[in-house]
């Protein structure tokens, strides 16, 4: 009849424009983002794989034949604009590959899909900017203009800006199918994180630790391009974890907590891990007594709805800046004779832990930096500092560690504020068993000032303020480690001394190589097992960035950003780089 | 008579006084030179010497990475003594000196690296006399001595083709 007819037809139409996407030859799928070592000649994830592993399978490269490694070509890319408080763009993100496109993004959240399939040039085959608002977004920046890298969806490429959107593109035309808001720089908040897809949800975190924000991860469902659910990394009033903000002034809403580098993902459990990053103000701990749950935290969410399984705290009232954002690792592990399920973290604090990925229970923790002074150890049961004290609401920890109110001014802290091992991934190499850290090492100082109070909660501070309670001094020159650490006991089994400390992460091979990019442009290769050097080039101009590699026509290629001028913390005692200059290349190396 | 001429002359006193006060806050138009001179040391606030990371973009100071920067407003600096901080840095704190030559010779506040030891100041963006000179220039014309920062100050600085000054919008 008519009305059915009718019923009938529009169902069908719905049922046409609200379906999934279908899923054609060549798209991303879930399943294929679980079994990426199908297809070991491309990169398809931001850490290579869900468990954070950053290790590829290829060994045409190896440790007999890299020696013999030269630049196939490179490719000059954008983003190196000034805008807000920055000079210039910069490049953190790790590409994407996929059968001879790879996908990268320069600071502003240019992505640019490169088709490297010939082997001798990259052409660019599009390029999307998203006019990202660069004054707006940059003035809020606490730490560069950063673009940590895209994902892929169906025949989508997943992207986001600084100034904290999210967008949807065509992956053949690079033409934005949808565009989301989802930070808001008017109150500080910015996206700098490469997305997470885990089946049709792009999850993402805020930045903003360092400009009073409430930090939040937040998931998209590709199919609307709606939101699907926002946690709170702070929890909220009556919230499980809010009774660790004693002010009474409701400090939380301001409490940072932000999230700006990947999580991992357990299919098994169907659990992913985020690292959440310092509490806010940074250093002036006394204007957020208490523990400051979930800052200088891991939490395990569920995916579906964002649910919070359980978290677990590093470092309680962090009066350090040691965010611990930072990726954790999904490894299966012996210790002590069991069989033990473990999501392994090397901490912004300087330690080495590994947790239950079950429940969070604390399995073991050991130091890896080389000097570590704001506390004497973890305690072996919870993993706890040994000199946290429980009787106190704002963390003394070693004294003079920190500075306070009273006596503004720190005594050496160890690891510097930096961390051991800031936001540049490891890589662990599943054959060999070993967790590669490269990390930062050495000292300063920091300062604390009295924080004072938004103006939404009768203070002076208007958003977009800075929100950090005083500041870091480069009172000595950090150096840097590749180390390799036994997962299953947080020992450091091998050590090289890297002459600058690291910020742009590892790639570990079946080739038994680590590549590393460093702060004065050399990109070298080592030996899995001994950590020594067997190659390097210089690119005359710092890289910030992690190398990948991926293969096409059989053969085998390492990829890497590279362009950065280094911070004035930086030259200080590295004045031999002060005359760096930035730039914004993609370098690709064979044999 | 005696009072009007008192009168009188108090009040051209009055005048000279006023007129002396207006033209010294008034915006007397810039020579073309004087005006290259501001942008060229905005500019170098701006990005060159990125002053505005820790400083702010109006100069009224901050907090946070970058270190804690004084306002540059209530500065209470002469011009001079403002030229020798940005050449020399200020000893002791998180403030970095411009001049490449600095504490080579006795230039800076009579010091030599040794005299300053462990205080030695941070080694910030390399600049020439004459960009210090700007920078100077443009700060006294547009941030030292001002009240608060206007959204007319912001559009100034930044354009308008950013969101950036709207929270200033009144």
């Amino acid at each position: 009849m008519k009305t059915i007819g009718f019923a009938g037809a529009l169902l069908t139409s719905l049922l046409v424009a609200t379906a999934l996407t279908p899923v054609q030859a060549g798209d991303m799928t879930f399943e294929r983002a679980l079994n990426v070592d199908k297809e070991p000649h491309n990169w398809l994830l931001h850490h290579g794989n869900y468990q954070g592993w950053r290790f590829s399978q290829l060994k045409q490269i190896n440790t007999d034949t890299v020696k013999n490694l030269k630049v196939a070509f490179t490719v000059a890319l954008g983003g190196y604009e000034s805008g807000g408080r920055y000079k210039f763009g910069n490049l953190e993100g790790t590409p994407i590959i996929e059968d001879g496109i790879m996908y990268v993004t320069d600071g502003w959240g240019s992505v640019y899909a490169i088709d490297v399939s010939s082997g001798k040039k990259g052409v660019i085959k599009w390029k999307f900017d998203p006019g990202t608002d660069r004054a707006w977004a940059g003035d809020v920046a606490c730490c560069g203009v950063n673009n940590r890298g895209v994902a892929l969806w169906k025949d989508k490429v997943i992207s986001i800006s600084l100034d904290g959107r999210l967008f949807s593109l065509n992956k053949a035309t690079g033409e934005m199918v949808w565009e989301r808001k989802v930070a808001d720089p008017a109150i500080a908040e910015t996206l700098t994180i490469a997305p997470l897809v885990i089946r049709d949800l792009a999850i993402v975190g805020v930045a903003g630790g360092e400009f009073g924000v409430r930090g939040w991860i937040d998931a998209t469902d590709l199919n609307t391009g709606q939101q699907k659910w926002r946690t709170y990394t702070i929890p909220g009033a009556g919230e499980h974890g809010n009774e660790t903000w004693k002010d009474g002034k409701e400090r939380w809403k301001h409490g940072g907590g932000s999230v700006w580098e990947t999580a991992t993902y357990d299919p098994e459990s169907d659990t992913f891990y985020q690292g959440i990053g310092n509490a806010g103000p940074d250093w002036d701990p006394e204007y957020r007594p208490g523990d400051n749950k979930w800052a200088a935290s891991v939490l395990a969410l569920s995916p579906s709805d964002g649910q919070i399984k359980w978290g677990y705290q590093y470092t309680p009232n962090d009066p350090y800046d040691f965010d611990e954002i930072s990726e954790h690792q999904i490894i299966n592990a012996k210790v002590n004779g069991q069989d033990r399920k473990l999501v392994v973290h090397a901490a912004r604090n300087g330690f080495y832990y590994a947790l239950d990925r079950a429940n969070g229970s604390f399995v073991l923790g050991k130091q890896y930096v080389d000097q570590l002074t704001w506390t004497p150890g973890l305690d072996p049961k919870t993993g706890r500092p040994l000199n946290y004290n429980p009787n106190t609401d704002v963390q003394e920890y070693a004294p003079g560690s920190h500075g306070s109110r009273k006596g503004p001014a720190s005594g050496r802290l160890c690891p510097s504020h930096y961390g051991g091992k800031n936001w540049e991934p490891g890589a662990y190499n599943p054959e060999l068993n070993l967790l590669y850290i490269p990390s930062i090492e050495g000292c300063n100082t920091i300062d604390t000032v009295e924080q004072k109070d938004f103006v939404d909660q009768g203070g002076t501070i208007k958003p977009r303020e800075r929100f950090a309670g005083g500041g870091g001094r480069p009172t000595e020159r950090l150096y840097g480690s590749l180390k390799a650490l036994d997962p299953a006991t947080g020992e450091t089994k091998v050590r090289q001394r890297l002459e600058y400390p690291n910020y742009s992460g590892a790639l570990a091979t079946a080739g038994n190589l680590v590549f590393l990019g460093h702060y004065d442009g050399t990109f070298s290769a080592h030996d899995a097992k001994t950590l020594q050097e067997l190659w390097s080039f210089n690119m005359g101009t710092g890289i910030n960035a992690p190398a990948v590699t991926y293969s096409v026509n059989g053969k085998q290629y390492i990829a890497v950003l590279a362009g950065s001028r280094q911070s004035l913390n930086v030259w200080q005692n590295a004045p031999e780089l002060k005359n760096t200059s930035t730039a914004s290349m993609l370098y690709v190396f064979e044999q | 008579m005696k009072s009007t001429r008192l009168v009188l002359a108090a009040a051209a006193l009055l005048a000279f006084l006023a007129a002396a006060t207006a033209s010294a806050r008034a915006q007397a138009p810039l020579s073309p030179e004087d005006a290259r001179t501001l942008e060229f040391g905005k500019e170098i606030y701006k990005i060159k010497a990125n002053c505005q990371f820790c400083h702010k973009w109006d100069a009224s100071g901050d907090t946070g990475y970058g270190g804690v920067a004084l306002s540059l407003r209530k500065t209470a600096l002469n011009r001079e003594q403002f030229a020798e901080v940005i050449k020399c840095g200020r000893p002791g704190t998180g403030m970095p000196y411009h001049d490449q030559y600095a504490y080579t010779d006795k230039r800076c506040y009579g010091m030599t690296r040794d005299d300053v030891g462990k205080n030695m100041p941070l080694l910030g963006e390399s600049l020439s006399p004459r960009e210090i000179d700007a920078v100077v220039k443009y700060l006294f014309a547009k941030a030292v001595g001002r009240g608060e920062s206007t959204y007319q100050d912001c559009v100034d600085f930044w354009g308008t083709e950013t969101r950036q000054c709207e929270p200033m919008k009144k």
